[in-house]
């Protein structure tokens, strides 16, 4: 009346005791190679478009130059750009260039350094030191261009640093994204707001506080979330300037 | 080495077990970079850097998630045991990806700045406040701290150090990180995302792993024992030197052995040290000898022999109309229960 043990073998440490497992767990191998493929496969190629934004190589230009609330260069005579724009200003890695560009404020500069472009949006990573910016003597004529005010705007929209935007990196905004974009403004480097619509034929806009100076701290909280901001939309040469209301950034989703 | 610290030897079946987990690795890896990055629809494409760090980054999330669905599958159906077995290495392999995406993550937006990479990655974001722009990377970093604290007191002197419960109650942690896992990834890529394909996979797997767990639940509270007295079989039912496992509890299963012919005893059949399959065992020197690392446990209290410490809990046992029957409730471990003998069974001395 006893029952027969069976005569699978056994042996201290086994992961298959029993033979008649194998196709099973070769199955299941099998299965997770091709899971581990097409699972792979979907996520890599079904990766959003960073946008166009990259580094255009080298650029030449002069042009007055304008430092609140962050550098930026009205160009009267480039080969790379055209005359009339205007370019952001920045410095190598997640640094500003304030400091450089200060003493400078409303001259006629030369600049050196590397393009960047993303459709309205340019920007220009300087050289170091003086080969980055220095005065243009009597090179070029030209003025400061005057700032055009377009009245007050509630706008939707995400504010990004405006050198990962251009194009330093790609993707270089969203979430995922956000510590490096408010490092970035943290450095110094300007914030420009990418709006849902466009004012004056252009959706980026040069984040300014409402009295014209850098963007404040406490906005990093709204960096790379799509946020409603108001305040005054002035035109300074080729580019927005948004002079944002502290108070009446929220959320938009 | 102490001689309560009994290391698990290297065999075949783990290099085998390993070359699939690495071998699946690869393949994830290479795939996305060489092939999947590829086919992706862009104007100009996208930083080395990132594609790394989404590659690594999705694959210890995939593998986290099946790591968490191998012990519902295991007791949904016991073919999945063997994948059990060593789940420890499938751990460790998944904390080395994930070290990897944070490696990429920490020296590609936490670089190029005057601020110190450390101190960056501390300040640069501090919206804990928030829901959507959270600081995600801290998510991050917690969810990795546990793999890490887990990968590294995987090995059994930490087992054997901190003793099997508590060393258990440290590797639930696994579920606290993948909590923040899913967080981490929620927050932060998936809001990114445009194309649906990585919201539906993400979605399946996290949903998968709870699924799994509530369908594991469900099934063994349908299979669970009724009553105080569990009917197992007729003693004669058993094979000398083997056992019958009962399922007495959605994850309590219990293992009565035969063995001198016609005694009887039953223990639990959750090895303290990794839960391997006791009743699956061999009676070998006088004890239940586990298949899975050879841990040894005394039938009659359910001791492990001296010097070692385990103990698994033991079960009282009665005969009634020629049927042997379990107590539903079990002993403490290491509680003596006297073997049944069952009259008109032949002993073996
Ligand atoms: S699970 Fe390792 S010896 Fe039992």
């Amino acid at each position: 009346m006893s029952a027969k043990p069976d005569d699978t073998p056994f042996f201290i440490g086994w992961a298959t005791p029993d033979r008649r497992l194998w196709p099973f767990l070769i199955a299941v191998a099998v299965m997770a190679f091709v899971a581990a493929f097409s699972v792979s496969y979907l996520v890599a190629a079904t990766q959003d478009d960073p946008g166009n934004g990259g580094r255009m190589g080298p650029v030449q230009a002069v042009g007055v130059l304008q430092t609140q609330p962050y550098p930026v260069l009205h160009v009267l005579q480039s080969e790379q750009l055209a005359v009339g724009t205007t370019v952001l200003l920045m410095g190598q890695g997640k640094n500003g260039v304030q400091g450089r560009a200060d003493p400078l404020d409303g001259q006629i500069v030369r600049v050196n350094g590397v393009r960047l472009n993303r459709g309205e949006l340019n920007g220009i990573i300087l050289r170091g030191g003086s080969n980055g910016v220095m005065v243009a003597d009597g090179e070029v004529e030209g003025a400061m261009p005057v700032t055009e005010d377009l009245g007050r705007w509630r706008l939707t929209g995400e504010i990004c640093d405006g050198n990962c935007l251009a194009g330093s990196m790609r993707p270089g905004t969203g979430l995922a994204h956000r510590a490096c974009a408010n490092l970035c403004i943290l450095g110094g480097l300007p914030p420009v707001f990418v709006a849902t619509d466009s004012v004056g034929g252009s959706e980026f806009f040069l984040v300014a506080d409402a009295d014209g100076g850098p963007m404040p701290d406490e906005m990093l909280d709204y960096t790379a979330l799509l946020i409603e901001a108001e305040g005054r939309v002035e035109r300074r040469g080729g580019m927005n300037v948004f002079l944002i209301d502290a108070a009446s950034v929220e959320l938009a989703r | 080495m102490s001689v309560k610290y009994t290391p698990v030897q290297w065999n075949p079946n783990k290099w085998v077990y390993d070359a699939v987990l690495l071998a699946i690795v690869a393949i994830y890896i290479s795939v996305f970079l060489r092939l999947g990055a590829a086919e992706a629809d862009v104007s100009r494409p996208i930083d080395g850097a990132v594609l790394r760090m989404r590659a690594f980054g999705t694959c210890a999330f995939f593998m986290l998630s099946a790591i968490l669905c191998i012990g519902p599958l295991a007791r949904l159906d016991d073919r999945f045991l063997p994948i059990l077995y060593n789940r420890r290495h499938f751990g460790v392999l998944t904390a080395i990806v994930a070290w990897t995406h944070a490696t990429y993550v920490y020296n590609w937006y936490f670089n190029f700045s005057q601020i110190n990479r450390l101190e960056a990655l501390l300040s640069s974001n501090t919206a804990f406040g928030q829901i959507l722009g959270f600081p995600i990377e801290a998510l991050g970093v917690f969810a990795f701290v546990i793999l890490l604290i887990l990968a590294a007191t995987s090995h059994d002197f930490w087992l054997s150090f901190l003793g099997a419960p508590l060393w258990k109650r440290l590797h639930l942690l696994i579920y606290l990180a993948y909590g923040a896992l899913v967080a981490h990834v929620a927050l932060g890529y998936l809001q990114d995302t445009e194309n649906p394909t990585f919201a539906l996979l993400f979605s399946a797997a996290a949903l998968g792993v709870v699924g799994l767990h509530v369908a594991a639940w469900q099934v063994g509270r349908m299979r669970s024992a009724k009553g105080e007295w569990v009917a197992v079989c007729a003693p004669g039912d058993i094979a000398e030197g083997r056992a019958r496992i009962v399922q007495l509890g959605p994850k309590e299963r219990v293992a009565i052995f035969r063995y001198d012919g016609n005694r009887f005893s039953a223990i639990s059949n959750a090895c303290a040290h990794q839960n391997g399959p006791l009743g699956e065992g061999r009676i070998l020197d006088g004890c239940v000898t586990c298949p899975w690392h050879g841990f040894q446990y005394r039938m009659a209290d359910g001791c492990a022999p001296a010097p070692f410490t385990e103990k698994v809990p033991t079960y009282d046992l009665r005969l009634e109309d020629g049927q042997l029957m379990v107590q539903r409730h079990a002993n403490p471990p290491g509680t003596a229960v006297d073997p049944l003998a069952v009259t008109g069974m032949e002993a073996t001395p």
